[in-house]
């Protein structure tokens, strides 16, 4: 007889299932039911058929298709009994839609859940700014993509500030590499967030369809702008960026102007605003003469009116009458006195003439 | 060497507002001489600045969690 441990027990038996079960070759196909993901690290459902049904979880980071419930899936993997609760279930390790068109189908899905909560909304998408100084890039680095991307914004702009968020951007792993580089550049202060790679089957830019990516780069306060090499199908990615490139070339494109193109219209604008700078002095100058022209005629006007004035008053001159043989007559003390009243015998008086004064006195 | 980093997208907003106002005729000459000095010296340091060819490219590494 043989005496086992609960634990001993539960550990012989889980290392039965992993010595006999073939974790590449056999898959179980079902339903899923239940679909649901615990501390956004460990994804869980039951997979069913019409008698049966059996629990699967699996970490987050290993799930490659967008999972929901009533979809036909093959998961591979091992079954396993929980020795903490004794629970049997099945951990995989992969996971397919099975049936034909089943992945375009479940990406149908999720595109109009998305979809439905306005992901994808034109209204909220936010332009790229003009002069773009500070870029969080999030790419693999040994990329084609990367390096096509890079060599176009040397081609166009220079003096840009680049940091690189390598990823893994295809296969297990890729999406949550991503949405952690998607939240890390948004502590940044970055003024644009590129994600880029190039094409590739729709299997291989699951990545870019998954509901976690997806739902970063809705949720970035940076303005994003994503491109993927030439395909046919637009990824969901693509579709919630602010600006999608065609291709990581056409990235580059959207995200800095060319620096030929902008010599151009600053030389255009230098141009422009000498040339009505030069016509307004001209205007001013022509101004500036008619006011002079307009002063002077009033100067005229002016020296006129005096010169009238002048004549005027010449005219009033007491001197111009004495000249005609009247006399101004003063006491004393020099003033005028037109009236004998008041003067007495021996008054002296002066008696200014034409050509001079005489002193005379009153008899 | 300028003291201060050139804000390419400001400066460049500040030559195209100068433009439109001379296109808009601004009958002002003290400003329009102020402000003819200015565009020259913006459109100088934006040639300048367009010379720059080097973009610095820099490797963040991603926490793990």
């Amino acid at each position: 007889m043989q005496i086992m441990t609960v634990s001993g027990f539960l550990a012989y038996v889980n290392e039965t299932f992993k010595a006999i079960w073939d974790t590449t070759e056999v898959a179980i196909e079902g339903e899923v039911s239940g679909y649901r993901l615990s501390q956004g690290q460990w994804a869980s459902f039951d997979l069913k058929d019409a008698e049966a049904l059996v629990n699967v979880f699996l970490p987050v980071w290993k799930l490659n298709v967008p999972i929901q419930d009533g979809l036909r899936v093959r998961v591979f993997g091992c079954p396993r009994v929980y020795p903490k609760y004794g629970k049997f279930s099945f951990s995989a390790e992969r996971i397919e839609i099975a049936g034909e068109g089943g992945l375009r189908k479940a990406l149908a899905l999720l595109h109009q859940k998305l979809e439905q909560e306005g992901l994808f909304d034109s209204a909220r998408k936010r332009p790229l700014p003009r002069f773009p100084e500070r870029i969080a890039l999030i790419a693999s680095r040994e990329s084609a993509a990367y390096g096509d991307f890079i060599r176009i914004l040397h081609e166009r702009w220079g003096g840009l500030s680049i940091d690189l968020y390598h990823v893994l951007v295809q296969g297990e792993g890729a999406p949550v590499q991503i949405v952690r580089a998607i939240h890390e550049a948004g502590r940044g202060e970055y003024d644009a967030l590129v994600l880029t790679r190039g094409g590739g089957s729709l299997e291989e830019l699951m990545s870019f369809n998954d509901e976690r990516v997806v739902r970063a780069l809705f949720s970035s306060k940076i303005p994003t702008l994503v491109g993927i090499g030439h395909e046919r199908d637009i990824t969901m990615a693509e579709e919630v960026a602010d600006v999608r490139g065609s291709t990581p070339t056409d990235c580059a494109r959207r995200l800095v102007p060319d620096r030929t193109e902008l010599l151009y219209a600053l030389s255009h604008l230098q141009e422009g605003v000498s040339e009505t700078f030069l016509a307004k002095m001209v205007e001013w100058t022509e101004q500036c003469d008619d006011v002079v022209l307009k002063a002077s005629r009033w100067v005229a006007t002016l020296s006129e009116r005096i010169t009238s004035m002048i004549r005027l008053f010449q005219s009033f001159d007491p001197r111009a009458v004495v000249k005609r043989g009247y006399a101004i007559v003063r006491d004393r003390s020099g003033k005028v006195r037109t009236s004998i009243k008041g003067m007495t015998t021996k008054d002296k008086l002066a008696l200014e003439m034409r050509d001079g004064t005489i002193a005379v006195s009153v008899e | 060497m300028p003291s201060k980093k050139l804000d390419f997208g400001k400066s460049f907003t500040e030559l195209e507002e100068i433009a439109e106002w001379f296109e808009k005729g601004e009958p002002d000459l003290d400003k329009g001489l102020e402000k003819f000095e200015r565009a020259m010296e913006l459109a100088q340091v934006l040639k300048e600045r367009l010379k720059q060819a080097e973009n610095k490219i820099k490797e963040i590494k991603l926490r793990h969690e």
